[in-house]
């Protein structure tokens, strides 16, 4: 059984946010609740300064730590595939894993909205969720947390679980370059244009994500946590980076 | 209570989808909490059986990203880039998956409409009432047949931005041609970026945007652009970034210029932040530099008869000395220019420092193949002429012009003829009418106006006012909302006041607000419609919408529009647009030419270019290898060019070089020299000049196009508001950015509402302190302001630019100065 994994590369990732937008429209997201974020940083004085960013979508830990506090076990980890999952038949949407997971990647959207007017007051939804917007896609799998967020429930990026999972058996990468395999893969991976992520089966040794990381030093964010993501960052100090941050100068008037 | 409301609301959830998913679910009678019952009804993955994928191109930007359209159940739920797609290649960048959101818009008009209030204001409702299509085609046709019987047709003016093909904006030619008007139709160019087209024809004779194979160049030079933001095409750009970047050895060495710290300049090997309107002064000392150093490509410039370089920083060299290849006019210009702006000159006009410019130039002069590359940063000054023309002559320096790894220009598709030629059409009117000795509205081509401009959109509002040269009567407008986006928008508002408008767009809009008709188009998901590339490869290709759903609502593609309107029009006219039908005709007469000439992909008819969505060859006809050109002969860039076939397709000068004298300026130097007061005898060189800031302010205001800039409605949708500025924005908000030692200076803090003022009047926003961003400079995307743009879009900070932007153009360009302006910004 596959373990899938992504690579984000550092070097040639261009902080477009592709990612995000592809994912708020294959996953139905509500404004700016990014499954899939980038995250951008600045630091120096003029006008020697660094910009940076980071793009971030959910780790899929091996060793989750939101799957461990989840008092209902509606979080857990899908063993076919290595996804973090979350049955929304399940949560009661206590949050509880949105503080223990180090990377910010959960999302509880029934307060006010990002952006407003609400859109979910233009798009309302008869089924009792939280919206209907007309551009839903046909996927619907509430126990893994795919389709229209419902209220009262956390969600988080599932990997396009309703993508992946429908793979071809034993394939060492999911390549949107691959017209028989385009299908199957992440919208954020998809649409890439750089082509600064991959997406593979980290158990398999022919696999190119494997490859990646032991070639460029493949890295995880946080690995002190002791989570092991499945999402390694290949770093060689381009602008795109993983924060280390200086101290921060807190200037005011 | 809280874990109460949530089981509650889960509550429904569940009995609502159990009712969806159909069988056995949960019974969930009254007060039933049914707790952890197991919901099962996941459907199949996209693509399921019953979803259709359909050709279309993106319309977010001039790039034209062929894409994939995913329509299940009659509904558009997702857009990928077509894996086959010579631009797209299955990708996107972060506004192609707005596509559905457009169609979805709630705020678009869902069909034609007449006003019925006569006031117009930004406080007046327009009172729009819905009428058929019929009454709104006649209404138009009724105005247009009575100022063609009171000889005033020259009165009535279509005005358009994006024109995507041969389907809509190419049939504007012929319409004017054919009713008799000299703004029929006057497009966008000079508000878009004229002056780097112009200031390219000043010295190579042919006036377009570049094509650039970026792939095999081993260095770029970026001056503005935003090529990692909205520099086109966009995705491609970016695609071609992670090869350079990642993959290709060497690794292509990246200067990038602008005014402050962006995505671009972040990823690139040197950032310049360069004091706006400078650029020239630049480009002039790494031409200094190559010169002096001996970098020139010898084999393209030429060099001196013995070979001994005699460029020696602030002496004077003998003309005669030097034998020049593809270039004219280097030495004068070194005489009369170029001797003197040493990297230490450049220091105090650009604040750079004298070691990045002396590195930036040692690299653009050793690395072959290398682009200097510029759009409106440069350009959208006083002196743009000249700031185009000095980073344009960098590119003949090195050799780059129609070389490997260098720049060219773009070639068209090869399209059948129409099926009816306009000239057979043209009545007496049209043929010899008073029109005819109108001058344009917006002065184009007028010695009291812009002699050597394109267009003048900026100015058709303010003219007509004005009375100057005349008033017009009734103005169209297609993908154009000029009274926003032009500068000194107040002039443009009472303009229209004054004038019969219609307007096209599926959207609200300003120009909507001030409008008296509305004819509204399809959005792009619903249209049939042809649209060549913009300049790419060079090599020629074509590509189509095809409809992915049928039209949400009671519109028409404007190219129909536009035929409907023909057919009304009395006498010949109107029999053209008979016999021409419908914009499905004139497309499957342009795809005839496929016919003959089929494309790599084996595109060779309608309906294969339905299918495929796109006809290309892969051939650029010309290539310039080591200063000679050759020509295609079926197999190889193997037949050799004579001067003279270089003049008649590559350098379309007198001379057949690239004039660094320019012959087209010295032509006109009279005429330049009374309009701006510019020395006759150096007017033809790329020449520094200051550019001039009108404003009042003190401060320079630059506010470039960002990624998610979904042109005309970017917005009012709400993901695009959400990521607009990433670098420094919130989700909600656009903010100023504000050198800190600047803000503290005036005493503004962190994150508070500031006031930006120019002679103009004042616009309000939010500021955040960033490093990054020159001092002398705010800089804030180009997006809010809107005032009838849709729900979203109203009433969002900062205000429109626009509206403290002064309009001024570079008189030679006609370039409007959109960067320019000088401001002065205070807390709110």
């Amino acid at each position: 059984m596959a373990k899938w994994g992504m690579v984000i590369d550092l070097d040639t990732c261009t902080g477009c946010q592709a990612c995000t937008t592809a994912c708020a429209m294959e996953n139905s997201r509500l404004p700016g609740e990014n499954w899939q974020d980038v995250l951008f940083y600045h630091e120096g004085k003029y006008p020697n300064v660094q910009l940076k960013w980071l793009p971030r979508p959910c780790m899929h830990c091996e060793n989750p730590s939101c799957v461990s506090v989840c008092p209902t076990r509606a979080t857990y980890k899908d063993p076919e595939g290595g996804f973090v999952l979350i049955d929304w038949n399940r949560c009661i949407g206590c949050k509880y894993c949105q503080v223990a997971c180090p990377y910010g990647v959960r999302f509880y959207t029934d307060e006010k909205a990002v952006v407003q007017p609400d859109i979910r007051t233009v798009f309302p939804s008869e089924e009792g969720r939280q919206w209907d917007p007309p551009w839903k896609g046909p996927q619907d799998d509430p126990r893994r947390g795919i389709g229209i967020q419902p209220h009262g429930v956390v969600s988080k990026c599932t990997f396009c679980y309703h993508k992946v999972s429908q793979a071809p058996t034993g394939v060492p990468d999911l390549d949107e370059d691959i017209p028989e395999l385009k299908e199957y893969v992440p919208a954020c991976v998809r649409v890439c244009a750089p082509k600064a992520r991959f997406f593979g089966d980290l158990d398999h040794p022919e696999s190119r994500v494997n490859k990646l990381i032991a070639d460029h030093r493949g890295t995880r964010l946080k690995d002190e946590t002791g989570n092991k993501p499945q999402v390694y960052y290949l770093s060689g100090g381009a602008s795109a980076a993983v924060p280390s941050l200086r101290a921060v100068h807190q200037d005011k008037a | 209570m809280k874990l109460l409301e949530t089981l509650i609301n889960r509550r429904r959830f569940l009995k609502a989808t159990g009712a969806v998913a159909g069988a056995g679910v949960v019974a969930g009678g009254a007060g039933v909490v049914p707790g952890l019952t197991t919901l099962s009804h996941a459907r199949s993955p996209a693509p399921s059986a019953d979803t259709t994928i359909t050709k279309n191109i993106c319309h977010q930007c001039p790039a034209r990203c062929g894409i994939d359209v995913y329509t299940t159940g009659g509904r558009v739920h997702a857009i990928y880039g077509t894996s086959d797609h010579p631009i797209s290649n299955g990708k996107l960048c972060p506004k192609g998956p707005l596509g559905a959101y457009i169609l979805y818009d709630p705020d678009r008009f869902k069909g034609p409409m007449k006003r019925t209030n006569p006031n117009k204001g930004r406080d007046q409702d327009p009172g729009f009432v819905p009428i058929s299509w019929n009454e709104a085609l006649d209404m138009v046709a009724d105005r247009l047949n009575g100022l063609r019987e009171r000889e005033e047709s020259h009165r009535f003016a279509l005005l358009y931005g994006r024109g995507w093909g041969a389907s809509c904006a190419g049939l504007l030619g012929n319409f004017g041609k054919l009713y008799g008007s000299p703004n029929v139709a006057i497009g966008h160019s000079s508000m878009c970026s004229d002056g780097s087209i112009i200031s390219k024809k000043a010295v190579d004779g042919i006036g377009g945007y570049n094509s650039y194979d970026y792939k095999n160049a081993n260095m770029l030079l970026m001056f503005g652009a935003g090529f990692l933001e909205a520099f086109r095409p966009y995705n491609n750009n970016m695609q071609v970034w992670g090869y350079i970047r990642g993959v290709k050895v060497p690794k292509t060495r990246i200067t990038a210029v602008d005014v402050h710290m962006n995505t671009t300049l972040a990823g690139s090997d040197r950032a310049l932040l360069i004091k706006p309107g400078t650029d020239g002064a630049l480009a002039l000392a790494i031409a200094h530099v190559i010169l002096v150093e001996g970098l020139w490509e010898k084999a393209f410039v030429g060099d001196f008869s013995d070979g001994v370089n005699r460029f020696i920083p602030g002496e004077t060299v003998d003309p005669d000395s030097f034998e020049e290849k593809w270039v004219k006019g280097l030495v004068e210009w070194w005489n009369a220019e170029l001797k003197d702006r040493s990297p230490r000159w450049a220091v105090q006009i650009t604040t750079l420092y004298e070691r990045d410019i002396l590195a930036t130039a040692r690299e653009f002069g050793t690395t072959r193949p290398a682009i200097a590359l510029y759009e409106r940063g440069a350009h959208a000054h006083s002196n743009g002429i000249f700031n185009g023309m000095a980073i344009h002559t960098l590119n003949a320096l090195v050799g780059s012009l129609y070389a490997k790894g260098g720049l060219a220009y773009q070639v068209g598709p090869s399209y059948g003829p129409l099926p009816v030629n306009a000239d057979d059409y043209l009545d007496d009117w049209a043929r010899t009418g008073g029109w005819k000795a109108q001058p344009r509205i917006d002065l184009k081509g007028h010695p009291d106006g812009y002699l050597l401009a394109n267009n003048m959109m900026q100015e058709i509002g303010p003219n007509s006012l004005q009375g100057k040269p005349y008033k017009l009567d009734t103005i169209m407008f297609y993908l154009n909302n000029a009274i926003w986006t032009a500068p000194d928008v107040k002039a443009w508002e009472e303009a229209l006041k004054e004038l019969f408008v219609i307007e096209t767009s599926p959207f609200p809009s300003e120009t909507a607000m001030f409008a008296d008709v509305i004819l509204p188009d399809h959005t792009y998901l619903e249209r049939l419609q042809d649209a060549p590339t913009y300049p790419f490869q060079g090599w020629p290709m074509t590509q189509l919408r095809v409809p992915a759903v049928k039209p949400l609502y009671d519109t028409k593609y404007f190219g129909d529009v536009l035929i409907e309107l023909g057919k009304r029009i009395k006498g010949s006219m109107g029999e053209y647009y008979q016999a021409l039908d419908n914009t499905e005709n004139v497309i499957r007469h342009l795809a005839k030419g496929f016919e003959s000439d089929p494309g790599d992909n084996g595109v060779n008819s309608f309906e294969s270019w339905k299918e495929k969505g796109v006809w290309y060859k892969r051939v650029y006809p010309y290539r310039q290898i080591d200063g000679e050109f050759y020509e295609w002969d079926g197999q190889d860039h193997a037949r050799l060019m004579s001067a003279d076939e270089v003049r008649g397709a590559l350098f379309k000068t007198a001379s057949g070089k690239f004039e660094i004298r320019s012959g087209w300026l010295e032509a006109h130097a009279d005429w330049i020299a009374a309009k701006t007061g510019r020395d006759p005898s150096r007017l033809m060189f790329p020449i520094w000049e200051e550019p001039s800031h009108p404003g009042g302010g003190d401060l320079y205001m630059v506010t470039p196009k960002v990624a998610l800039h979904a042109e005309g409605r970017g917005a009012n949708l709400p993901v695009a508001i959400a990521n607009m500025q990433p670098t420094l924005g919130g989700r909600n908000t656009i903010y100023i950015e504000i050198n800190p030692k600047t803000a503290r200076a005036r005493g503004i803090p962190d994150g508070s509402r500031v006031r930006i003022s120019s002679d103009l009047g004042a616009i309000e926003g939010y500021c955040k302190y960033y490093e990054g961003v020159r001092p002398d400079t705010l800089v804030f995307p180009m997006e809010h302001g809107h005032w009838a743009h849709g729900r979203w879009a109203k009433g969002r900070k900062p205000g429109h630019s626009g509206e403290i932007t002064v309009n001024q153009s570079d008189r030679i360009t006609g370039q409007c100065s959109y960067y320019t302006t000088k401001v002065r910004i205070e807390r709110a």
